[in-house]
C-alpha cells in the first residue's frame, strides 16, 4: 500500500512536469490573448533540441538551455503569423504542430538509439532521507524541483508586475489596452518567447529527463492536453500546478493500478485521466462563466 | 439608384478575379518554391519532385482516383467541423466521431451480416451517423449547458474514442478467426460499399459531395440557415430574437459529429472491411485544417481537401522516388499552411 | 460568390497550374537489376521493430550489390499501404516486404492484381501464390531469457513492459515465465500495457511503476527498448532486452540477455529466390535454429549455472525433445488451457489469449 502512495506520488510528480511546464506556456500565451494548439510542435522541437544537445554536448544544463531557445524561436513562426499577419490561430497552431512533427522527425532520426546521461537525479540531503514519502518527493531531476517554483514566479509576474498587467490588459481587451498606452504586439509577441520557453523546456524534460530518449512524436498529445489544463486551471498558474499533478497522476495511476494486478482492462484504465478531467471540468463548469480572458472571446465562450 | 445591369456587374468580377489571380498565384508559388528549398537542403532534385507528385496523383487515372480515394475523408471530417463552425462552435473531436461512428457501423455489420446489401448498407450509414453524431451531442450539450468549452470536451473525448476502439477490437469484438490480432472479423460482402469500376473510389465519395451539397443548399436557402448565420453574426441579438440558440448549439454539434462518424464508417465499410485500431492517421485533425482553410465554404472545403489529398499522397512518392524521411510530408503541409495563413494581415 | 470561395479555389487552381508548368514528360528509364520496396509502419530508425527490418534490407543489399531500394516509412495500415505498394509496382519493384501485421489484407490484395512480382510479409496468416508469409517464433526464445532471469532475480518478481495484449506477445510472456518458474518456483511476472507501440515517457512511467512494486527485472516488448532498458539500469534492476542486441550498451551491469530479429541472410535468400526464378509460395515459421532470431549474449550478472542450463534447454527446444507450452498449464484466472500430456503448438500461437498462472496482468 504505501509502496503504491510512494510509486503514485513519485510517478504523478515526473509525468506531472512536463504537463506543468506545458500548461504555464500555453496559460501566458492564453492570457495575452492568443489560444496555440500547436504547442505539441513547440515540445518536440524543444525535445529534440535538448536530446540532440545532450548526446554532443554531455552536457544537461546546455540541453535545457537548447531547447529552452529552440522552444521560443520555433514559436516565433507562430507569432509571427498571428501576430503580425492576424492568421488565424487555431489553423495557425495546427500548422505548428505539423510543422513541430516534421522538423523533430527529420532532426531527430540520425540520433535515435543514441544513449545519455541525462537531468540527474538530484537527491535533497536530508528532506529525501524523510521515511515515508521522502523518496518519492526529493529524490528528482532539476527540472522538477524547478517546475512549481516556475510556476508561482509566473503567478507572481502575472499579477504583481506591469508588465503581467498589462499582459492581462492586451488579453482581455487589446483595443482597450492599446488606447492606454500599452504596445499589444510587442506584449503579445513576449508572451509568445515566454511561452516558447515553458514549451521547450516542457519537451526537454521529457526526452533529457522522463524518457532519456528520442523518438518521433513522443510527447504523444501532451500539448492539446495542456491546453484543457489550462482551462481546467481557470487560467491561474498556482492552480495549473494542481491540474497537471492530478493529470500526471491519473496517467500514473493507470499504470500503477495495472503493475499491481487491478483486474480492469488496461484500455478502460486509460480512459481515466480524460474522463476524469471532463468530469471536473464539468463540475466546475458553472462556476467558470468569466474567467476566461475576453478577448480569447468566441475560442472559449464556455458559457451561454 | 437601381443596380448595373448583369454584364457590367460580370466584367466587373472579372476584372477583380484577374487581379485577385495574380495576388493568390504569389502565395502559392512562394509555397512550392520554399518547399523546393528545403528539398535543395537536403540534396534532392525539386523540378523532379514535383514532377514525381504531379504525376502520381493527376498524371494517370489510377492516380486520379486513389487521389479521390483520400479525399473522401476529408472532405466529410471538414464539413463535420465546418457545419458547428458556423456558429462559431469549434469541433476538434472529428478524430473520435470518426472512431464512435466506425464502431457503431460494425455492430451492424458484424449483427445483421446476414441481411442484403441495399438493406445493411443504409443501415450502417444511419449507424456511422448516429454514433459520431451522438459523441458530437455530448459536447455540445456539454456547451449548451455553460460546462464546458466544446473545443476541450472534444479534444479530450478524442483520447476516449481511441480507447474505446481499442477495448472492443482486443476484447468483446476480437476475431475469434483471427491471430488475436486486435481486430474483428471480416465484414461480409455484403456490408462493403461499392466501388466504381476497377478503381477504389467508393460511394463515400457520393456521400461527401451529398454532405456537401446539403450544407450548401441549408445554410444559403433555408430557414435554418438563416438562424444560424444570425447566431454566427450576434448569439445575443438572436437570442433576444427567439432563436432557440441552444437547440442550435446541440443540434449543431450532432450533426457535425455524424459526419465525421460517416467517415469512420467509409473507412470500416469500404477501405478496411473490418474494424481496427489506428483507423484514421489524423482525418479528424486534418479537416479541421482543410475547413478553416476553406473558411467553411463548401466548395473551398472540396478544392482544399482535393489540395491537402494530392500534397499528403504526394509526400509518399517523395519517400519512394526521392529517399526523403516520411517526416517530410508534415513539413510540407506545414509551409502550405504558413503561406496560405501568412497571405496578407487581416484576414480571418 | 464568396471572396473566401474564390480565393481558395484559385490557390487550388493556382497549385495545380504552377505543378504544370514544371511538367517534364517521362520519367528514368528504368534500370535492370532487381528493384525491391519496403514499407514500415512506422520510422526505420526507431531502435526497434522497424530498424531490424530496415537493417535486414541493407544487409541484403549488401549481400546483393546492384539491387534498388524503395523505402517508405510511416506507412499507415488501410488505404495508404495499398496505394504504397501499387506505386512501388508501378515504379518497377518485382519484391515488396510489407513489414507490419496490419498491412497483410493490402498486400493480398495488389498480390492479386501483380501475379509477378513477389510479395513478403512478416507474420501473416494468410498467403497468395506469389505471398510468402514468414515469422520468427520467439516463444522459446524468451524461455531461455526466462530462465535466465528467474536464476538472477533476488526479489523473485519479474517485470514486462508491453505495448498491446496481441497473443504473440501474450505467448512471449507466458514463455518467460513458463522459464522462470521452471529454475525458480517462487518467480512470478507483472505486466503492464502501455496501450502504444512507441511511448518512451510512458514506457519510463510504466518500467517505473513496476520497480516501485519490488521487481527487479525488467523486459520490454515495444518497439524500442531503449527507455525501459536504460530506467532499469538506473534504478539498479536487471533488463532483458528485445528487437535489437545494440540495447547491451545501455545496460552495463544490469544486462541479463535479449532477443533480436536478423532478418539481413533471410532477405538474401528472398531475393535470391526471386532474381533465380525460384519463388514458391511458404509460411515461413523459424526459431531457435534459425539465422534470422538471434540470442543476445549473457551479461555478466547472470550465474554461470544458469547459462548452462539455458544451452541445454536450447538444444532441448532445437531438437524437438522439448516444448515450450507443455501442460498441465492453467491460466491466471484458474482456467485449465493446457491438459497434462499435451502442449500447445507454437503455430497456433494467434489463438493464444490467456496469460499462463504466475503472470499478473490482464490479456484484454
Amino acid at each position: 500500500m504505501l509502496g503504491l502512495a510512494r510509486g503514485l506520488l513519485s510517478g504523478a510528480i515526473v509525468s506531472g512536469t512536463p504537463l506543468l511546464y506545458a500548461t504555464l506556456g500555453e496559460l501566458i500565451s492564453e492570457r495575452a490573448g492568443i489560444v496555440n494548439l500547436g504547442l505539441e510542435g513547440v515540445m518536440l522541437v524543444g525535445a529534440v533540441v535538448g536530446f540532440i544537445t545532450c548526446v554532443s554536448t554531455g552536457s544537461a544544463t546546455l540541453a535545457v538551455t537548447a531547447a529552452a531557445l529552440a522552444g521560443a524561436l520555433f514559436n516565433m513562426i507562430f507569432a509571427f503569423l498571428v501576430i503580425s499577419r492576424r492568421a488565424n490561430p487555431l489553423a495557425s497552431g495546427l500548422a505548428l504542430m505539423f510543422c513541430g512533427v516534421g522538423l523533430s522527425a527529420l532532426l531527430g532520426a540520425p540520433y535515435i538509439g543514441s544513449q545519455i546521461g541525462g537531468l540527474p537525479e538530484i537527491s535533497i540531503p536530508g528532506l529525501a532521507d524523510l521515511p515515508l514519502l521522502g523518496p518519492a518527493l526529493f529524490a528528482h531531476d532539476a527540472l522538477v524541483y524547478l517546475a512549481a517554483p516556475v510556476a508561482t514566479l509566473l503567478w507572481w509576474v502575472l499579477f504583481f508586475t506591469r508588465w503581467g498587467l498589462s499582459l492581462r490588459a492586451v488579453g482581455e481587451n487589446p483595443v482597450a489596452a492599446f488606447a492606454a498606452g500599452r504596445n499589444p504586439h510587442r506584449i503579445q509577441y513576449q508572451a509568445l518567447v515566454v511561452a516558447g520557453i515553458l514549451g521547450g523546456l516542457a519537451g526537454a524534460h521529457l526526452s533529457v529527463g522522463v524518457a532519456k530518449a528520442w523518438a518521433e512524436w513522443m510527447t504523444a498529445g501532451r500539448g492539446f492536453i495542456a491546453v484543457a489544463l489550462v482551462i481546467f486551471s481557470k487560467w491561474h498558474p498556482l492552480r495549473a500546478i494542481a491540474g497537471a499533478f492530478l493529470f500526471g497522476g491519473a496517467i500514473s495511476l493507470q499504470l500503477q493500478m495495472q503493475a499491481l494486478g487491478v483486474p480492469i482492462s488496461a484500455f478502460l484504465l486509460d480512459m481515466l485521466p480524460y474522463v476524469l478531467s471532463l468530469v471536473v471540468l464539468a463540475i466546475w463548469g458553472g462556476a467558470r462563466r468569466h474567467a476566461a480572458p475576453g478577448s480569447l472571446g468566441r475560442v472559449f465562450q464556455g458559457t451561454e | 439608384m437601381t443596380a448595373p445591369p448583369e454584364s457590367a456587374r460580370l466584367a466587373i468580377a472579372w476584372r477583380a478575379g484577374r487581379a485577385r489571380l495574380a495576388s493568390v498565384a504569389a502565395p502559392a508559388g512562394l509555397a512550392l518554391v520554399v518547399f523546393a528549398g528545403v528539398l535543395l537542403a537536403f540534396g534532392k532534385n525539386p523540378i523532379k519532385a514535383y514532377v514525381d507528385i504531379f504525376s502520381s496523383t493527376l498524371g494517370s487515372p489510377y492516380g486520379f482516383s486513389e487521389t479521390l480515394v483520400k479525399m473522401t475523408p476529408l472532405v466529410l471530417t471538414a464539413v463535420a467541423v465546418a457545419v458547428p463552425a458556423k456558429i462559431w462552435l469549434i469541433n476538434v473531436g472529428g478524430e473520435g466521431q470518426l472512431y464512435i461512428g466506425a464502431i457503431f457501423a460494425t455492430w451492424g455489420a458484424l449483427t445483421f451480416g446476414h441481411l442484403p446489401g441495399w438493406l445493411l448498407l443504409p443501415l450502417m450509414v444511419a449507424l456511422g451517423f448516429l454514433g459520431g453524431g451522438l459523441w458530437g451531442l455530448v459536447s455540445g450539450l456539454l456547451r449548451a449547458k455553460g460546462w464546458v468549452s466544446e473545443t476541450i470536451s472534444t479534444l479530450l473525448m478524442n483520447y476516449v474514442a481511441i480507447l474505446l476502439l481499442n477495448y472492443v477490437v482486443f476484447g468483446p469484438w476480437k476475431d475469434p478467426e483471427g491471430v488475436n490480432y486486435p481486430q474483428t472479423a471480416e465484414f461480409a460482402p455484403a456490408a462493403m460499399l461499392p466501388v466504381l469500376g476497377q478503381s477504389r473510389v467508393h460511394l463515400g465519395l457520393a456521400l461527401g459531395l451529398v454532405a456537401v451539397g446539403l450544407f450548401a443548399f441549408f445554410v444559403s436557402r433555408t430557414r435554418w440557415g438563416l438562424e444560424m448565420r444570425a447566431i454566427g453574426g450576434n448569439a445575443d441579438a438572436a437570442r433576444r430574437n427567439g432563436i432557440p440558440v441552444g437547440r442550435y448549439v446541440v443540434g449543431l454539434m450532432f450533426i457535425g459529429g455524424g459526419l465525421a462518424g460517416l467517415a469512420g464508417m467509409c473507412e470500416v465499410s469500404a477501405i478496411q472491411g473490418r474494424l481496427r485500431p489506428s483507423l484514421s492517421p489524423g482525418y479528424g485533425y486534418t479537416g479541421f485544417l482543410i475547413s478553416w482553410m476553406a473558411g467553411g465554404h463548401p466548395l473551398g472545403i472540396l478544392g482544399a481537401a482535393f489540395l491537402l489529398a494530392v500534397v499528403t499522397a504526394g509526400g509518399d512518392i517523395l519517400q519512394m522516388t526521392q529517399a526523403l524521411p516520411g517526416a517530410v510530408v508534415n513539413i510540407l503541409m506545414a509551409v502550405i499552411l504558413f503561406v496560405i495563413l501568412g497571405r496578407r494581415p487581416g484576414e480571418r | 460568390m464568396s471572396l473566401t470561395l474564390i480565393r481558395t479555389a484559385r490557390t487550388v487552381l493556382s497549385v495545380l497550374a504552377a505543378f504544370m508548368v514544371v511538367l517534364v514528360a517521362g520519367h528514368a528509364a528504368e534500370a535492370q537489376a532487381l528493384k525491391i520496396g519496403i514499407l514500415h509502419i512506422g520510422s526505420m530508425a526507431d531502435g526497434g521493430y522497424n530498424q531490424a527490418h530496415a537493417e535486414g534490407i541493407q544487409a541484403m543489399k549488401r549481400n546483393l550489390p546492384g539491387v534498388e531500394i524503395i523505402e517508405v516509412e510511416n506507412v499507415p495500415e488501410g488505404a495508404d499501404a495499398e496505394r504504397v505498394m501499387e506505386n512501388m509496382v508501378k515504379q518497377g519493384a518485382k519484391l515488396i516486404v510489407a513489414a507490419s501485421f496490419g498491412y497483410l489484407e493490402p498486400a493480398l490484395r495488389v498480390a492479386a492484381k501483380y501475379p509477378d512480382v513477389k510479395f513478403f510479409h512478416p507474420g501473416g496468416y494468410k498467403r497468395a501464390p506469389n505471398l510468402t508469409t514468414y515469422w520468427a517464433s520467439t516463444p522459446e526464445a524468451f524461455y531461455l531469457m526466462g530462465m535466465a532471469a528467474g536464476k538472477t532475480t533476488k526479489t523473485n518478481k519479474l517485470g514486462y513492459v508491453v505495448a498491446l495484449p496481441i497473443s504473440f506477445f501474450l505467448a512471449n510472456i507466458n514463455a518467460f515465465e513458463l522459464g522462470a518458474r521452471s529454475v525458480n518456483p517462487k518467480a512470478e511476472t507483472r505486466v503492464v500495457f502501455t496501450g502504444t507501440f512507441l511511448d518512451p515517457a510512458k514506457e519510463a512511467t510504466a518500467a517505473n511503476a513496476l520497480l516501485d512494486q519490488g521487481v527487479d527485472v525488467l523486459g520490454v516488448i515495444v518497439d524500442s527498448p531503449i527507455t525501459v532498458v536504460q530506467t532499469a539500469e538506473k534504478r539498479n534492476a536487471y533488463s532483458v532486452g528485445y528487437h535489437s542486441l545494440g540495447a547491451q550498451k545501455f545496460a552495463p551491469k544490469g544486462w541479463i540477455g535479449g532477443i533480436a530479429f536478423t532478418w539481413g541472410n533471410l532477405y538474401t535468400r528472398f531475393a535470391r529466390q526471386v532474381t533465380e526464378g525460384a519463388f514458391k509460395s511458404e509460411n515461413i515459421l523459424g526459431g531457435l535454429a534459425d539465422d534470422y532470431l538471434t540470442l543476445a549474449p549473457f551479461g555478466a550478472s547472470v550465474p554461470a549455472d544458469a547459462v548452462a542450463l539455458v544451452n541445454t534447454r536450447k538444444q532441448e527446444f532445437i531438437a524437438g525433445t522439448t516444448h515450450v507450452f507443455a501442460g498441465p498449464l492453467k491460466d491466471n484466472r484458474g482456467v485449465e488451457r493446457v491438459k497434462t500430456g499435451a502442449f500447445f503448438p507454437l503455430t497456433d500461437l494467434g489463438k493464444m489469449d490467456w496469460l499462463v498462472e504466475g503472470v499478473i496482468g490482464q490479456p484484454r
